[in-house]
């Protein structure tokens, strides 16, 4: 039995793996739009660096690529769940239901499927940063690094937005809470700038804040190598909260089935 | 025979308000086509939900090849298919590949599901376009992918949900071939619902006609329509000889002849078996040497039927927002 949900995991995330890479616009879009964040902004905010608050960072393009990938994974997974709602407007989900599968394969291959498209995705930007000037001190495993933490958030989002898939019916509605969800995480991060120049109420919040915990350490592993003492509380923090929100999403699923 | 499906004061109410499936009771025997026949929300799709385990009967007990579909999911689940009436292929990926996802959802061996979709493949004349995107197929050809997923792990009942939904006559016809086929070709025992007479008629070994969740009637199209009287025959004479009356008491004599009347200047005669009462009746008008100038033979439809025993025509009730989303979905992919 148990090696039967491994295998219905792998089935489920083959589907969603082989449906993204048919649906070729998506895959440059998902691209092309960070980049292009990546490049106005980190031309516009070329000087903000001066600033003592960034401590040194080489350049702005260095300081805010780590949370540019972030995004990328965060897009990823909030729309991870859409797929669950989409299966349920369309009859596969019940198909899927009726064949003999394991009810939490469906949620957790979905899950992983959002987060390996989004390592694709987190790779492919890196990369065009790299080309675009951005530094990263510890090399290639740092590289690989990053792309794990920028990962793990990915799979947190998208447990977040099937939990809520399996509670709102509707695509319209789900879209609308999601989005509602990214901007505020986006911009109460430490993605563009550093919680010292924030003002402190704000500071507050992007401190609880899952992005800053993931970006942190990505961008202390880009820039300044690896400072075990910090990065470990960051990484332990998202993935707590990722197994338990991947728990949820879970068990909420599998109520919204029976 | 053997009741593969057994259905015991099976209930379904939803959230406390509506009755959906209100005590029924059934059995369906290995290897017959038997239908649920039955107007948009009737109830038919939630008999089906519950039978194959995904939905709880808020009452009663059904048995599936033996097994409880509440206690014993799993096993229940493993012998049967399911076409829903969504169509539910996934349109990014190929037949072939919608076939793959379908047997490894069922754990077919490498090898077996290799052989097995190439059989499905050639049952439902897919061969040809077997590596082409679904996005391609005609709504005629999604269905027949769908049937032939359904069919994937060789279940021992297949459930389809209206399987000719939104189609045309002639897609609706080949539909039917294969459904037939299948039935020759396996001995799978076939449970099908939809509102559509001709399709019960056409399909169906046993029929429920089912309303408002409960189930009205159960039987044979056939006997069900002659149960509820006979054959409607037209006559009219070509030469008043003057010996007219002596024919019609000869017919009217005729043990399967139930009542003849004059209706303008013809005849209207209900009898048993229409197609074997005609020729007997013109061999008793020859008789007398009247001579039959025309002649028709109505047969009563199950519109008939459903009429008789629900009190009223077949009719078509506006669904939930979902629900006519889902028709309209439904329409434009079979337009494609």
């Amino acid at each position: 039995m148990k090696t039967n949900v491994i295998v219905d995991v792998w089935n489920v995330n083959w589907r969603e793996l082989k449906r993204f890479m048919r649906q070729k616009p998506r895959i440059v879009m998902s691209i092309v739009q960070p980049i292009i964040w990546l490049a106005l902004m980190g031309s516009m905010l070329e000087n903000v660096v001066k600033l003592p608050y960034f401590r040194g960072v080489g350049s702005y393009l260095d300081y805010m690529a780590p949370g540019i990938v972030v995004f990328t994974t965060l897009f990823g997974g909030v729309f991870g769940g859409l797929s669950v709602v989409w299966d349920r407007r369309f009859g596969f989900l019940n198909k899927m239901l009726a064949a003999p599968i394991s009810r939490s394969a469906i949620p957790i291959g979905k899950m992983i499927a959002a987060t390996l498209v989004s390592g694709l995705q987190a790779t492919i930007i890196l990369a065009l940063a790299l080309a675009m000037g951005v530094n990263c001190v510890t090399g290639p495993l740092g590289l690989v690094a990053a792309i794990m933490i920028a990962m793990l958030l990915c799979l947190l989002l998208s447990g977040v937005s099937l939990a809520l898939g399996a509670v709102i019916k509707t695509h319209e509605t789900l879209m609308v809470v999601m989005n509602f969800l990214t901007m505020p995480l986006m911009f109460t991060s430490s993605a563009l700038f550093p919680l010292e120049a924030m003002p402190s109420w704000l500071a507050d919040i992007a401190r609880w804040n899952p992005l800053t915990h993931t970006i942190d350490p990505i961008r202390i592993i880009m820039t300044k190598g690896w400072e075990w003492s910090t990065i470990i509380p960051d990484i332990a923090v998202v993935s707590t909260l990722t197994i338990t929100v991947a728990l949820i999403a879970t068990m909420l699923f599998r109520r919204s089935i029976s | 025979m053997v009741a593969i499906i057994k259905a015991e004061n099976l209930t379904k109410i939803y959230a406390g308000q509506l009755k959906a499936v209100d005590s029924i009771s059934f059995d369906v025997e290995e290897g017959e086509i038997y239908g649920f026949l039955g107007p948009n929300g009737a109830g038919k799709t939630t008999t089906i939900l519950v039978l194959i385990t995904l939905l709880k009967p808020t009452g009663g007990k059904a048995t599936l090849c033996g097994y409880d579909v509440t206690k014993e999911t799993a096993k229940v689940r493993s012998c049967i298919g399911y076409v829903s009436q969504d169509t539910a292929v996934d349109e990014n990926l190929t037949g072939r590949e919608n076939l793959l996802l379908q047997g490894r959802f069922y754990h077919l061996p490498k090898d077996t599901l290799a052989n097995r979709i190439d059989e499905v493949l050639e049952m439902v004349d897919l061969k040809d376009r077997a590596d082409d995107l679904v996005s391609t197929y005609s709504g005629g050809m999604r269905k027949r992918l769908d049937i032939a997923e359904g069919l994937i792990h060789r279940p021992k009942i297949l459930f389809v949900d209206e399987p000719t939904l939104g189609l045309d006559i002639q897609t609706r016809h080949k539909i039917w071939e294969y459904i037939q086929r299948l039935r020759r070709e396996s001995n799978v025992t076939i449970f099908l619902t939809t509102h559509y007479m001709d399709e019960a008629d056409a399909l169906c070994d046993r029929i429920s006609i089912i309303d408002y969740g409960r189930i009205k009637v159960i039987g044979k199209p056939n006997e069900l329509k002659n149960q509820i009287g006979g054959d409607i025959i037209t006559l009219k004479f070509s030469e008043q000889n003057g010996r007219t009356e002596e024919a019609i008491a000869k017919i009217k004599a005729l043990p399967f002849v139930e009542s003849i009347t004059p209706v303008a200047s013809s005849y209207t005669i209900v009898v048993k078996n229409g197609e074997t009462a005609v020729p007997k009746i013109f061999e008793a008008a020859n008789s007398v040497d009247v001579k039959v100038q025309a002649v028709s033979l109505k047969r009563p439809t199950l519109d008939n039927v459903f009429l008789a025993y629900t009190g009223r025509a077949l009719r078509e009730e506006e669904g939930s927002k979902d629900e006519i989303m889902q028709e309209r979905m439904r329409l434009r992919r079979a337009r494609q």
